[in-house]
């Protein structure tokens, strides 16, 4: 691989500036619809397009990488990224904490199992993805992203319905039940509606859509066929490390969030 | 109402036989002093109201009593054991707290009486159930009744009644009647007078006076998370006319 020759680089460079019509758009619905978010489109676009740049510059080096160590490093730099953005979106302590625990160990948990030679066929390992960089980036890249998401889901939801049932929790408590007890029906709701848009996404899979992974394979020129099964293999580690960060999320939060004589941090209703 | 008699009321608490004891307890947020220094001694036995303006801090103080919060300073003790050294689930067992506004479980009234008993393994037959319905005036066919569809007043019976199943040696009642019509507050009071005589002890946090008169051995007067009067309710309104009682709710204390 290398960078690609001059006459592509002017194509994209068309398509680039041409694409930058629909920025243009977004950004004149969002004035005429008053939403105030002109500023925030531009700036994440521009963000957005200077960090993928540089991790294209930087993929044509990984690809070529073959060891598994960088290659983990590499997906380790992601976990902490993701959570570090997971984290903004929560005004209380200790969120980066959880999000970075709950991210990290489920993306790298899923992606060493998808990564271990399972059995050799002439001798060649074979595990379930590639152990390559073209592999174990983009498709771990997806996974943690994912993880990411579904970890705030379910943050979101527990804050909002706990702050809601806050009196209900607190009548279980008074009872003298346990806080896991108090607060496990929400826990519960929480993680299905961290996995519900995932799964459903699956659901529709081929019909509806043909999603990002298996549309990139096929125009990269693999067979379609291959492309599919890539394409259910993400969407299973995707929801396998997904549900075991949203249970991680989920417990670190909850014990977070009691002390240990079974009652409700006050600090976290009466934010400074 | 004097400096000097709360001076002895802290000597005494230091001293043998405090059944519930406070002492020097302080309970602050965010610089907040809600609880100002309290140390008081209430008996193992009988009826005791809480009265006091609104915000001067009594659901603070059942809720240091039942250990939703703890406090940010001194010393909490039942049976001269200190709160520290009892299992906090066991506590709150015993000393059942009614909250000001009742938030129920999903789904049925059966659902919330039988919440507490579970958690201790204990199940409750339909016997049980329906007594626990008739001591707060609720007809037998509200078992299965969802609790989303009941009266503001309906759902604070419950409320008490979830307590009650709970089998509490103490039990408190924040303004337990406040949503009640005359004859519903009437059987409450009744019940809350027999488990008193079946050695349960009440502490009632309550804003009628009347009500305080028909049901309280002792009263203590909580303003500004302060204890200003404590004494027996009978002394309490042959002490003070109803004018010197409207003067201790007014926003500063009249000296
Ligand atoms: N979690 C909390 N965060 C901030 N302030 C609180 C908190 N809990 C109680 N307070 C404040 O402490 C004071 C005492 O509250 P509390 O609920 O104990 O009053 P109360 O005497 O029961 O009043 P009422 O008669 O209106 O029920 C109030 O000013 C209240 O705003
Ligand atoms: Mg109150």
């Amino acid at each position: 691989m290398s960078l690609a020759p001059e006459t592509e680089i002017t194509e994209m460079l068309f398509r680039i500036l041409f694409s930058i019509l629909l920025l243009t758009l977004i950004v004149l619905l969002s004035y005429w619809q008053n939403i105030n978010l002109e500023k925030v489109f531009t700036w994440s676009f521009v963000r957005g397009f200077i960090q993928i740049l540089l991790m294209a510059s930087i993929l044509i080096v990984i690809f070529e990488l073959r060891d598994l160590l960088i290659l983990y490093g590499v997906l380790l730099f992601m976990c902490v990224f993701a959570a570090y953005t997971a984290k903004n979106r929560f005004p209380y302590p200790n969120i980066f904490k959880l999000e970075l625990v709950a991210i990290t160990t489920a993306s790298i948990f899923v992606m060493v199992i998808v990564t271990t030679p399972i059995l050799t066929i002439d001798s060649t390992p074979i595990s379930i993805i590639e152990r390559e960089g073209t592999y174990i980036i983009p498709m771990g890249g997806m996974v943690i992203a994912n993880v990411m998401v579904m970890t705030t889901i379910v943050l979101e939801r527990l804050i909002a319905d706990i702050k809601k049932s806050k009196g209900t929790i607190e009548a279980a408590l008074s009872l003298g039940d346990s806080s896991w007890n108090s607060v496990k029906p929400i826990l519960k709701e929480s993680f299905r509606a961290g996995l519900l848009p995932t799964t459903n996404r699956v659901a529709v899979l081929g019909i509806v859509t043909i999603p990002g992974l298996m549309s990139g394979m096929i125009i990269g020129g693999v067979n379609p066929v291959i492309a599919a099964i890539y394409q259910v293999i993400i969407f299973l580690m995707i929801l396998s490390a997904g549900f075991i960060g949203e249970i991680m999320i989920g417990f670190l939060f909850i014990k977070e969030l009691f002390t240990s004589e079974d009652q409700l941090k006050i600090s976290w209703f009466n934010p400074k | 109402m004097n400096g000097q008699s709360m001076d002895n009321q802290k000597q005494k608490n230091n001293g043998e036989d405090c059944p519930i004891c406070f002492q020097n307890v302080s309970f602050i947020i965010n610089s907040n002093q809600i609880i100002n220094n309290i140390s008081v001694r209430i008996d193992r036995k009988g009826i005791t109201g809480i009265i006091g303006p609104s915000g001067s801090g009594k659901s603070t103080f059942l809720r240091l009593l039942n250990r939703l919060i703890s406090a940010t300073t001194g010393r909490i003790s039942l049976d001269e054991k200190s709160y520290d050294t009892i299992p906090v689930r066991e506590l709150r067992k015993r000393i059942g707290l009614v909250q000001q506004r009742p938030y129920l479980f999903a789904k049925t009234v059966e659902d919330n009486l039988t919440y507490g008993p579970r958690i201790w393994g204990v199940s409750l037959s339909k016997k049980d159930l329906i007594e626990l319905l008739d001591k707060v005036a609720l007809p037998h066919e509200f078992l299965d009744r969802d609790v989303e569809n009941l009266s503001g007043g309906e759902q604070q019976r419950v409320s008490v009644a979830r307590s009650l199943a709970n089998n509490p040696d103490i039990l408190l009642l924040d303004e337990p009647t406040s949503a009640l019509d005359i004859v519903s507050e009437e059987i409450l009071e009744n019940t809350i007078r027999n488990l008193s005589q079946e050695g349960i002890k009440i502490i009632i946090v309550t804003h009628s006076l009347e009500q305080t008169k028909r049901l309280t051995d002792q009263l203590l007067f909580l303003k500004d998370g302060k204890f200003i009067e404590k004494t027996s309710t009978k002394e309490f309104f042959h002490k003070y006319n109803e004018k010197e009682i409207r003067g201790f709710f007014k926003k500063k204390e009249s000296r």
